[in-house]
C-alpha cells in the first residue's frame, strides 16, 4: 500500500476548459442577465402568463372605450328599459346569414309592472362592423363616431341586456371599466412613493428613524379601514366636480395602503444595507438617497413589482366597497362599483340578473392581477 | 215653522226614535255585553286583572266601520311587520293612532280619547275625558295627568327651558289651562290657535298629558331626593331631568313600564331586534259588537336593514307592510304573492309630487337669483320638461304628471292648479328663454348668461333616491333642447340641507307639497315662507320661524302676498273665507311656478296577508294627515281564520 | 424576556392612546354631528321637529362642548369601565354592545375555522405540485372568493337559500327565535342561516392564507435538511408532515393577530348587507349618524384587539420557533 490513493490525486494533466465545457445552452442561463431569468422563470407559471395577456388586453381596451362600445355612454332607449339580453345568431332558417339579432318586442304588464320581451323571429337583423354609429368624445378631446361593433341599422342590440333607463350593459361595462382599471394604478403610484420613501429611509438609516416609523405604521395598521375610508371620504369637498372626487379616492386608497409596502421595504434594506457594495458605495461618498435608489432598490424591485401588483386588486375592490357605501363614485359617473351598488337590490337578483353582470370584470381583473403578481413573485428570486 | 199635513204621533214617536238612536248610537253599546279577549280570560278568572266591563271606560269609543268591504271582525291573531332600525318601533305609536282627537278617513276631526270637546272662538278649547278611562296599568287617567303635563313639565323651568311647545302660544303666548272638574279641562288663548287640534291629532302627536303616577317618582318635586340621585346614578344620566325624559318618552315606545293608552303595549326592553307589542287590557275602543278592541292580539316588529326589507316582505316574512317599500319592488312582491299567501295593494303616496325641482330664490350668486326670480324664466324651465316621458319611463305611466299641488281627492282641486306650465312645449320655452335676451350660445350651443357665463345649472341631491337621479338624468335631455346644461350633484344629506339654507345650492330636487289632501279647514302653513326647511326660499322661512333674528325678509311682492294670505287664514271666521284663502295661495302658486312639480300620486305599495282583513284595499299613504296606516285604524283589523 | 415583554406593553398602550384620539378625530371629520344627522332624517321622513327639544338634547348629550373635553369625558370613563352613552340607542355602549359582541364572536370564530379548513389542504397542495393544473385550479378557487364583491354575492345567497332552502332573509335565525333562551330549534336556526355569512367573509380571508401558507412551504422545501431526508429514504409524506409544515405552520400562528380584527372589520359590510345581528351593522349605521361614543368605543375595542393580538402573535412566535427566541433575528 505504497501508492497513494489514485482517486484523491492524478496525474494525468489537466485543462479546465476541456473538463468542464458549458453546453451553449447553460452558456446561454449563465450569460443571460437578470430580467431575463426572471422572464423565464415567469413564464413556468402559465395561469400567471395567461393573466398577463388578459390585463394587456383589458387596458388596451380601455384606452379606446369609445371606439369598442356599441353606443354611447348617455345613450338611453326609453322603449327598452330592463331588457334581457339578446342573444348573437349564425343561421336564420337554415341559412347562414352572418351574426345578427332579432328586435325585441315588448309588452307592458299592467299586473305585475313588468315589460315583457320576446324576439320578432321574422326580422333577423344583421350586426354592422367597422362602422359610424353613436357619436363620441374620444377621452372627452376629439369628437368621432367610428366604433368596431354597431347596433344594426335601425335596430337595436344589447347583448347584455339594458338597465332601468335603457342604457346598454356592454357599454357601461366598458367604460365603467376605464374609470375601475385606472384607480388602481393611480393608487398605487402614490403608495409606491410613500412606501418607498418612508420605508427606504426607516430601513437604511435605523436607530430613532425606524422606531418612529415603526410605530407610525403600527398605529395607522390598528386604525380600522371602514371609518377612515368613511370619514375621508365624508371630508372630501363637497363642490367637486366628480374627476376630483375620483382623484381624491384614489388618494385616499393609496394613503392607507403604504404601510404594508413600508413594512416590505424596511425589511429587505435592513437586510441589504449590511452588504459590501452598500459600504463601498458610502466610502466612495454617495449620499444615501443615491444608495437607496441606484444600489439597493433594483435589488429587490421585483418584490417591489410583485406586492404592487397584488395591491392593485384590493384598490379595486376598495373603490367598488367605498361606491357600496356610498361614499366613492356615484351616479352619473359610471365605474364597475357604482354598477355594482346599482344592482344591490332584490330586483337585479330576483328579476334582472343581467345587472349583476359588472362582477364578472371584476372577479377576472382581481384574479388576473393576484395570479401575476404570484408569478412574479416566483420569478423575482431568479437565483433561488 | 207651520207645518202642514201633520204625521200622525206614531210616525212622529218613530221619527223621534230614529233620531234618538241615530245620536245616542255611540252608546248603545252599553246596552250589549262585553266581549272578554281570549287571552285575558285566564287573568280574569284569577282575579289578576279586572273583567272588560271594569276595564273600559263607562262611555267607550266605538268603532265606526262604516265603508265599504270593512266587517266586524273576532279577537286573535298576531301581526308581523319589519322595521329598518330599531328606533322606528315609535310608528306603533303612528299606526295605533289612538289620539285625543283624531282624523277618521274622510279627514274630518273626531274626538278619539276624549269622549268630546268644544271649540269656541278657535280660541277657547275644553276637552271631556271619559270617565272611568284607565291606563294600560289599570291607573285611572284623569285631569291629573294633564295637569302635571303643564305645571311640572312644560312651564317647569328645569324640564323645558323655553316653556311649552310652539304650538301651544299664539303670538308667543301661552295659553291660561284650567282644570273644571273631574273629567274637564280648558286651554285658553286670546287669539286663534288653529294649529292646536291637527297637533294633537298628528301622526307623531303633540301630547298635552303624562301618566303622572308613575313619572312622579322621576320628578324632583315629588320623589324623595335621595332616592331620585340613586336613581340617577343607576342609569348614569346627566341629571333627574335626563332621568324623567329617559322613563318618559311616550312616542319612543322604548320603557315597556311606561303606561300608554295606545292599542299595542312594547313588552320588549330595547336593545332588541325583536320588539313585540301585545294588547292593552284598559284600551277605550270597543266594536259594534262589544268585543274590545284591538282585535289582533299581538303585533310584532322585526328589525331588518331597510334594504332588505322589500326581499322579507316578498318572501312572506310580513303580514303588513308599507314602510321601506317603494314603487319599484312592486314586481318582485307581486311575484311573491301566490307563494307567500300575501297580497300586494296599491295605495298612492299623498304628497303635492314625489320629485320636484326648487329652484333657490335665495340663491347667493347675482345672475341666478336675478333668473330664478323671474317668473318666466322658471315657466320656461317648467315648460322644457318632458313630464309624460319621466312617468312612462320610470313609474309606467301610474304617476299623476303635473304640478306640485294639491290631489283630486281634496275638495280644493281645480285643474287648471296641476296643467298650469306644465306642459312639455319645447318651442315656448324656448321662445320665453330668447325673449329674455339670453340668446347667445356657446360653441356646445348651451345659453350664455349675461355676463358671459354659459347656462349651467347645478342640481343638487341628497343622494338617497335612484328615482331623483333618474328624473335628473330624463330632464338633463329635454333641457339640452332648450339651451340649459344640467349637472348632477348627490351630497350627503346635511351637507345638502346646509348648503340650500346658506344659499350656495341653486336647485335642489326633493319631495313636494307634504300634505296634498288637504280641506280649507287645515293650515295652509305649507304655501307660504314660514319654515326654514321649504327649499325654495329658504331664508325668508328662516327669518319668520326665527321671529325676525335670523334669515332674511321678503323681498318680493308674491311671496309676501302668501305670507300675509296664511295670517289671514288664521284669523279667518268660517270655512268659506278659510277655502278662498286657499284657493287664492294655490292659484298663485300654480301660476308663478315656485316650485316645479314633476309627477304625483306615486302607487305605493302594501304588502298585505291573505286572512288580514278590514285593510283599505286603495288608500291614501300619508304621514300628516295620515299617520301611514294609522287613519285606517288598525286596531280594528283582524285576522280571518277558517 | 421580560424587558422585552415590559417594552411592549408600555409601547402597546403609548400606541393605543394615540389611536384612540385619531379615532376620535376621525368620527368627528364628517360635518355635523349626531343631532344635526338626527335632525335631516326626521325632516326627511316628513317628521316635524321641535327645535327645543333639539336645544335640549345638545345639552343633555354634550354636544356642545368642544371636542377636547367631549373627548376627554369619553377617555376619562373608561377607568371605570364607563364606555360611553349611545345617542341612537339612549342607552350605555356596554349594553347596546353586549349581546351583539357574542354572536359577533360565534360568527367570527366559525369563519376563522372555515377559513383554516380551506386554505390548509389547498395550500399544502398547490405546494406540493407546484405549476400543475391542480395547483392552478385549486389556487383560483381560494382567490376566487377574494375577488368577489362581498356585498352582491351575499345578496345572491342569501334570495338562493331562500328560494332553494325556505331559509328566511337575512339575520341569524329565524324571527321567532329571537330574544328566545336556547333549544335546539334555535341551534339549528342558527346552523342554517350561519352558513352563507361564513362563507361569503371567510373565502375571502381564504386566499391570503393559501398564498402564505404556499409560499412559506415552497421556501422550506427547497433547504437542506429536505434534500438530506429525501436522500435518506423518507417518504414524501412522511417528510413533509414531519418538518416542513411545521415550520410554515408559522403563519397560522402569526397571523392570528392580523386575521381576527381583519375578519371582524371585513365582515362589517356583509353583516349590515345581511342584517346580522352582530356588531358590523351596529358600527356602520353608528358612523353613518355619528353616534360618536358607541363608534368610537367599539373601533377602541377592534384596535385594541389588533393591538394585543400583534403582540400575542409575536410572543407566541417567540415561544415557538426557536430561532426567533435564539437569535432575536429580523425573520419577517
Amino acid at each position: 500500500m505504497s501508492d497513494k490513493l489514485a482517486h484523491f490525486v492524478s496525474d494525468a494533466p489537466f485543462d479546465p476548459y476541456t473538463i468542464e465545457t458549458l453546453t451553449p445552452e447553460q452558456e446561454r442561463v449563465y450569460m443571460a442577465s437578470r430580467w431575463l431569468m426572471m422572464w423565464w422563470k415567469f413564464k413556468l407559471h402559465k395561469l400567471a402568463v395567461v393573466s398577463g395577456i388578459v390585463l394587456l388586453a383589458s387596458y388596451f381596451c380601455i384606452i379606446f372605450v369609445e371606439v369598442f362600445a356599441p353606443y354611447n355612454l348617455h345613450t338611453r332607449n326609453t322603449d327598452y328599459l330592463f331588457a334581457p339580453p339578446q342573444s348573437v345568431h349564425l343561421i336564420h332558417e337554415g341559412e347562414f346569414i352572418g351574426p345578427f339579432v332579432y328586435p325585441l318586442k315588448f309588452k307592458l304588464n299592467l299586473d305585475t309592472l313588468k315589460r315583457e320581451y320576446s324576439d320578432d323571429a321574422d326580422n333577423p337583423q344583421p350586426i354592422r362592423f367597422f362602422c359610424s354609429g353613436d357619436e363620441y368624445e374620444f377621452w372627452g378631446l376629439v369628437s368621432g363616431s367610428f366604433h368596431i361593433m354597431c347596433p344594426p341599422k335601425d335596430g337595436k342590440m344589447f347583448l347584455l341586456g339594458t338597465d332601468r333607463l335603457g342604457r346598454d350593459m356592454v357599454s357601461r361595462l366598458l367604460y365603467g371599466g376605464r374609470i375601475s382599471l385606472t384607480v388602481g394604478l393611480l393608487g398605487i403610484t402614490i403608495s409606491f412613493i410613500l412606501g418607498i420613501t418612508v420605508g427606504g429611509m426607516a430601513g437604511y438609516f435605523g436607530g430613532w428613524v425606524d422606531n418612529t416609523v415603526q410605530r407610525v405604521i403600527e398605529i395607522l395598521r390598528s386604525l380600522p379601514e371602514l371609518p377612515l375610508w368613511m370619514a375621508l371620504s365624508a371630508a372630501l369637498p363637497v363642490n367637486w366636480s366628480p374627476v376630483y372626487v375620483y382623484l381624491g379616492i384614489t388618494i385616499i386608497l393609496g394613503l392607507l395602503d403604504w404601510p404594508g409596502l413600508a413594512r416590505a421595504v424596511r425589511s429587505k434594506l435592513l437586510a441589504l444595507r449590511e452588504e459590501d457594495y452598500v459600504t463601498a458605495a458610502r466610502l466612495m461618498g454617495a449620499p444615501p438617497s443615491r444608495i437607496i435608489g441606484a444600489h439597493l432598490l433594483p435589488n429587490f424591485m421585483s418584490h417591489l413589482i410583485a406586492s404592487a401588483s397584488l395591491s392593485i386588486p384590493s384598490m379595486i375592490l376598495g373603490e367598488t366597497a367605498l361606491s357600496f357605501l356610498g361614499l366613492g363614485l356615484r351616479p352619473p359617473v359610471t365605474s364597475w362599483g357604482v354598477l355594482l351598488a346599482e344592482a344591490q337590490n332584490i330586483e337585479a337578483v330576483a328579476l334582472y340578473p343581467w345587472l349583476m353582470l359588472p362582477m364578472l370584470p371584476v372577479v377576472i381583473v382581481v384574479l388576473a392581477f393576484n395570479f401575476l403578481g404570484d408569478g412574479l413573485r416566483d420569478a423575482a428570486d431568479p437565483y433561488d | 215653522m207651520k207645518v202642514c199635513c201633520l204625521p200622525g204621533p206614531g210616525a212622529v214617536a218613530i221619527l223621534i226614535g230614529v233620531f234618538v238612536i241615530a245620536w245616542a248610537a255611540p252608546i248603545t253599546a252599553w246596552s250589549k255585553a262585553f266581549v272578554e279577549p281570549p287571552i285575558f280570560a285566564e287573568r280574569v278568572a284569577a282575579g289578576s286583572l279586572p273583567p272588560v266591563e271594569q276595564r273600559l271606560p263607562e262611555v267607550p269609543s266605538v268603532a265606526v266601520l262604516n265603508k265599504p268591504g270593512l266587517a266586524l271582525g273576532r279577537h286573535g291573531g298576531q301581526l308581523r311587520m319589519l322595521m329598518g332600525r330599531a328606533k322606528d318601533i315609535r310608528m306603533m305609536v303612528v299606526y295605533g293612532y289612538a289620539r285625543l282627537v283624531g282624523f277618521d278617513n274622510d279627514f274630518n276631526l273626531v274626538a278619539d280619547i276624549l269622549e268630546s270637546y268644544e271649540v269656541e272662538d278657535g280660541r277657547i278649547f275644553t276637552f271631556h275625558l271619559r270617565k272611568g278611562h284607565k291606563w294600560s296599568d289599570g291607573h285611572p287617567f284623569t285631569v291629573e295627568d294633564f295637569r302635571y303635563y303643564w305645571e311640572d313639565f312644560a312651564n317647569d323651568k328645569e324640564m323645558s327651558k323655553s316653556g311649552p311647545p310652539k304650538v301651544m302660544r299664539v303670538d308667543g303666548k301661552p295659553p291660561k289651562f284650567e282644570v273644571i272638574d273631574d273629567t274637564t279641562v280648558r286651554y285658553t288663548w286670546e287669539n286663534k290657535n288653529p294649529y292646536f287640534l291637527p297637533a294633537l291629532a298628528g301622526a307623531s302627536p303633540l301630547y298635552i298629558y303624562r301618566p303622572a303616577h308613575y313619572l312622579k317618582q322621576f320628578h324632583k318635586r315629588y320623589a324623595d331626593a335621595e332616592e331620585l340621585e340613586k336613581k340617577v346614578q343607576e342609569l348614569k344620566q346627566r341629571n333627574w331631568v335626563a332621568l324623567h325624559f329617559y322613563h318618559g318618552r311616550q312616542y319612543k315606545s322604548n320603557n315597556p313600564d311606561l303606561p300608554s293608552l295606545q292599542p299595542w303595549i312594547n313588552t320588549t326592553r330595547p336593545p332588541s331586534d325583536r320588539f313585540v307589542f301585545v294588547r292593552n287590557p284598559f284600551f277605550h275602543r270597543v266594536d259594534a259588537n262589544g268585543l274590545q278592541l284591538p282585535y289582533i292580539d299581538e303585533a310584532v316588529m322585526t328589525i331588518a336593514s331597510a334594504k332588505l326589507v322589500p326581499a322579507k316582505a316578498g318572501s312572506g316574512e310580513a303580514d303588513l307592510q308599507a314602510r321601506s317599500l317603494e314603487f319599484k319592488n312592486y314586481t318582485f312582491l307581486k311575484r311573491g304573492e301566490e307563494r307567500n299567501n300575501f297580497e300586494v295593494r296599491r295605495w298612492f303616496s299623498a304628497k303635492g309630487a314625489q320629485v320636484a325641482l326648487f329652484p333657490n330664490l335665495n340663491v347667493k350668486d347675482p345672475e341666478w337669483r336675478k333668473l330664478f326670480r323671474n317668473t318666466d324664466f322658471r315657466r320656461a324651465l317648467s315648460l322644457a320638461i318632458h313630464r309624460h316621458e319621466i312617468n312612462q319611463v320610470i313609474y309606467f305611466g301610474l304617476a299623476r304628471e303635473g304640478n306640485n299641488t294639491v290631489l283630486p281627492q281634496s275638495p280644493l282641486y281645480k285643474e287648471e292648479y296641476v296643467t298650469k306650465w306644465a306642459q312639455f312645449d319645447l318651442a315656448k320655452a324656448n321662445e320665453i328663454l330668447d325673449g329674455l335676451g339670453l340668446t347667445e350660445r356657446s360653441d356646445l350651443d348651451v345659453r350664455l348668461l349675461p355676463d358671459g357665463r354659459p347656462m349651467e345649472i347645478v342640481v343638487e341631491t341628497a343622494g338617497e333616491s335612484t328615482d331623483q337621479t333618474d328624473v335628473l338624468e330624463l330632464i338633463h335631455d329635454s333641457w339640452l333642447k332648450a339651451g340649459i346644461k344640467l349637472f348632477t350633484k348627490p351630497l350627503q344629506r346635511e351637507v345638502f340641507r346646509n348648503r340650500i339654507f346658506a344659499g350656495s345650492t341653486q336647485i335642489s330636487v326633493w319631495s313636494g307639497i307634504e300634505n296634498a289632501v288637504p280641506s280649507a279647514e287645515l293650515t295652509p302653513a305649507e304655501l307660504a315662507p314660514t319654515e326654514q326647511g321649504q327649499l325654495q326660499w329658504p331664508k325668508w322661512g328662516q327669518y319668520y320661524e326665527t321671529g325676525g333674528t335670523a334669515g332674511e325678509p321678503i323681498d318680493m311682492p308674491l311671496p309676501e302676498r302668501l305670507l300675509e294670505l296664511n295670517e289671514a287664514w288664521i284669523n279667518a271666521v268660517d270655512t268659506e273665507e278659510k277655502a278662498k284663502i286657499w284657493h287664492e295661495m294655490l292659484g298663485i302658486h300654480a301660476d308663478q311656478v315656485f316650485t316645479i312639480g314633476l309627477i304625483a300620486a306615486v302607487p305605493q305599495p302594501v304588502v298585505v296577508a291573505n286572512n288580514l282583513r278590514n285593510v283599505p284595499k286603495r288608500g291614501l299613504y300619508n304621514w300628516n294627515p295620515g299617520a301611514h296606516f294609522g287613519i285606517h285604524r288598525p286596531d280594528t283589523f283582524w285576522f280571518e281564520t277558517k | 424576556m421580560l424587558h422585552y415583554v415590559i417594552r411592549r406593553v408600555v409601547i402597546m398602550c403609548l400606541t393605543l392612546v394615540v389611536v384612540s384620539a385619531l379615532v376620535f378625530i376621525v368620527i368627528q371629520l364628517p360635518p355635523g354631528d349626531y343631532l344635526t344627522t338626527y335632525i335631516a332624517e326626521l325632516e326627511s321622513q316628513g317628521e316635524a321637529v321641535n327645535l327645543e327639544k333639539i336645544e335640549f338634547l345638545r345639552r343633555q348629550y354634550g354636544l356642545d362642548l368642544p371636542l377636547y373635553q367631549q373627548y376627554f369625558v369619553w377617555i376619562s370613563g373608561w377607568v371605570h369601565g364607563d364606555l360611553g352613552y349611545s345617542f341612537e340607542y339612549s342607552l350605555p355602549v356596554t349594553e347596546v354592545v353586549g349581546d351583539r359582541l357574542y354572536l359577533s364572536m360565534v360568527l367570527n370564530f366559525s369563519t376563522v375555522i372555515f377559513v383554516y379548513l380551506v386554505a390548509f389542504p389547498i395550500g399544502v397542495y398547490s405546494a406540493t405540485h407546484q405549476y400543475s393544473w391542480g395547483d392552478h385550479g385549486l389556487t383560483f378557487l381560494g382567490l376566487l372568493g377574494l375577488a368577489t364583491p362581498n356585498f352582491l354575492l351575499a345578496l345572491v345567497l342569501l334570495y338562493l337559500a331562500n328560494i332553494y332552502f325556505g331559509t328566511s332573509i337575512g339575520g341569524l335565525m329565524d324571527p321567532e327565535f329571537i330574544d328566545q333562551p336556547w333549544t335546539w330549534a334555535k341551534a339549528l336556526s342558527i346552523l342554517e342561516h350561519l352558513w352563507v355569512p361564513v362563507v361569503v367573509i371567510g373565502t375571502a380571508g381564504t386566499a391570503g392564507m393559501i398564498r402564505r401558507l404556499r409560499a412559506n412551504l415552497l421556501d422550506e422545501m427547497q433547504k437542506q435538511y429536505v434534500v438530506t431526508g429525501r436522500s435518506k429514504g423518507l417518504s414524501e409524506g412522511r417528510l413533509l408532515v414531519k418538518y416542513p409544515l411545521r415550520m410554515s405552520l408559522n403563519p397560522f400562528i402569526a397571523d392570528i393577530g392580523s386575521l381576527l380584527p381583519q375578519i371582524v372589520s371585513g365582515s362589517v359590510i356583509v353583516s349590515a348587507v345581511m342584517s346580522l345581528p352582530t356588531t358590523g351593522p351596529m358600527l356602520l349605521s353608528a358612523l353613518q349618524s355619528q353616534d360618536t361614543y358607541l363608534a368610537g368605543s367599539f373601533l377602541m375595542f377592534l384596535a385594541t384587539l389588533t393591538v394585543f393580538g400583534m403582540f400575542v402573535s409575536d410572543l407566541l412566535l417567540a415561544v415557538l420557533d426557536p430561532r426567533i427566541r435564539l437569535d432575536g433575528g429580523v425573520r419577517r
